[in-house]
């Protein structure tokens, strides 16, 4: 119950964002909004057939290559991203959160890297929303990043479309990154501190999020799967075993029968003597 | 080939994890509680394999000798058997044709009692070359190894083999 609430929530989530990363896409790209509105509304209703249009895109995807993808490019991320950060923005956001120190500086990684990219295509995305309104831009921008991650391993489609956009956002950004921290990170400070209380799902999650957990996520499916396998080995081995057994007994009883048929029929052959000798013996009377 | 990869000693992989394969030249009947007898692949609580069984050879003559050989493949869990084997119980020259009582009882019955995990328990009779026959006794029942126990004592293949499940007596078992 509680956990397909959280299904429908991350995938109200990764539309919204997909939504985002369709429009900064199209501020580079110029792609109709139509098709990001259509897809949202598709993997809201359920993740199959934002897949399918993903198919569209990238033919058919393995549930390894997923992973695999997910995996390097969360690496990747983390690589690119981690020199900068850990000298530069870390001690502040240290100081904020008191939180595992690594998997979060991962996640504001992570989420300055799509913040720095909203000054180039501010006057786009966020031409609705007031751009001086800092918690509305933080809402739009720093809840909707978390889920992704943990859309992923719940193996939504729309959760992998957006990995793929990233890898490449982020590696754009990753330059823009450097130069403009100091005049984003401010703004987003606040607001994000001001977000930590009321967004505590979106921040567990988002913790979540990071390479170490998509490992044990990952490793944690593979074990299922071998546990699976042994118990339908065992499952199996025991069925065998029966049939044998069932063979074996069918077998023995064959066996049984004929020997009983012969021993009647020895019987069948012998007794009609006895028979006459009892009558002529009980024939006195 | 059919018939061998339905073999539940191979699909249980014990042919594989414990050992390379199994003749199967001897019947080996193992009976725990004297009613409930031993089937691969077969389910037993721990309380019902407290006390050794009764583990009969049908097979061979009284001047032949089989060794048998308990063990769990499984430790601490099947998942990751990186304690793999512990060793249960060995009995040395068990007479053809006879059970295991009169057989030298080397290693004592130490009861299942599997922690993580569905454990599989393997009865192993290997068919010794004479009486006395085997003489490299492990001294731990921890990290054992049925190849190399049965290398070190030249007992070749297993002639017989039977393996049964059993898992924590208060773990969930879905029916």
């Amino acid at each position: 119950m509680l956990s397909s609430a959280k299904h429908q929530r991350n995938h109200r989530l990764s539309a919204t964002n997909k939504n985002q990363t369709l429009t900064k896409v199209s501020s580079i790209s110029s792609s109709s909004p139509s098709s990001s509105s259509s897809s949202s509304s598709t993997s809201s209703s359920s993740p199959l057939p934002s897949q399918d249009s993903q198919a569209q895109k990238r033919s058919l995807v393995t549930m390894e290559e997923v992973w695999n993808d997910i995996n390097l490019a969360s690496i990747h991320h983390l690589n690119r991203h981690s020199p900068h950060p850990q000298h530069n923005h870390e001690p502040r956001f240290r100081g904020q959160n008191h939180h595992n120190q690594n998997p979060n500086s991962i996640f504001q990684d992570f989420l300055k890297g799509s913040l720095n990219q909203e000054p180039a295509p501010t006057s786009q995305t966020t031409g609705s929303a007031p751009n001086g309104d800092s918690t509305t831009v933080t809402v739009l921008y720093s809840s909707p990043f978390p889920p992704p991650a943990t859309v992923l391993s719940l193996n939504s489609g729309a959760g992998f479309e957006f990995l793929d956009n990233q890898d490449p956002l982020v590696t754009s950004n990753s330059n823009l990154h450097t130069h403009h921290h100091l005049s984003n990170a401010h703004a987003f400070n606040t607001s994000f501190e001001a977000l930590v209380p009321s967004s505590s799902f979106g921040k567990k999650r988002g913790q979540d999020s990071n390479e170490g957990s998509g490992n044990r996520r990952h490793k944690r499916m593979i074990k299922n799967r071998e546990s699976a396998a042994r118990s339908r080995a065992r499952k199996q081995a025991y069925t065998n075993e029966l049939e044998l057994e069932v063979a074996h007994l069918q077998a023995e009883n064959a066996r049984l029968k004929r020997q009983q048929d012969q021993l009647k029929m020895a019987a069948a052959i012998q007794q009609p003597k006895k028979n006459t000798l009892q009558r002529s013996s009980t024939a006195p009377f | 080939m059919a018939r061998i990869s339905s073999d539940p000693l191979m699909v249980g992989r014990v042919i594989g994890d414990v050992v390379d394969n199994c003749l199967q030249a001897v019947k080996m009947t193992v009976t725990y509680n004297s009613d409930k007898q031993v089937y691969n692949g077969h389910e037993l609580f721990p309380s019902v394999v407290t006390y050794k069984p009764k583990v009969e050879v049908h097979g061979g003559d009284m001047r032949s000798f089989f060794t048998l050989v308990m063990t769990d493949p499984d430790v601490p869990g099947p998942s990751d058997p990186y304690l793999r084997e512990h060793l249960h119980w060995i009995v040395t020259d068990i007479p053809g044709t006879t059970d295991v009582s009169f057989g030298k009882e080397i290693i004592g019955y130490e009861m299942p009692r599997p922690n993580i995990g569905i454990h599989r328990f393997v009865y192993l009779l290997f068919k010794q070359t004479r009486r006395g026959s085997v003489v490299s006794v492990p001294s731990y029942r921890d990290q054992f190894n049925t190849r190399e126990f049965a290398h070190e004592n030249d007992l070749g293949l297993p002639v017989a083999a039977v393996f049964f499940n059993c898992q924590r007596e208060t773990a969930a078992r879905r029916r």
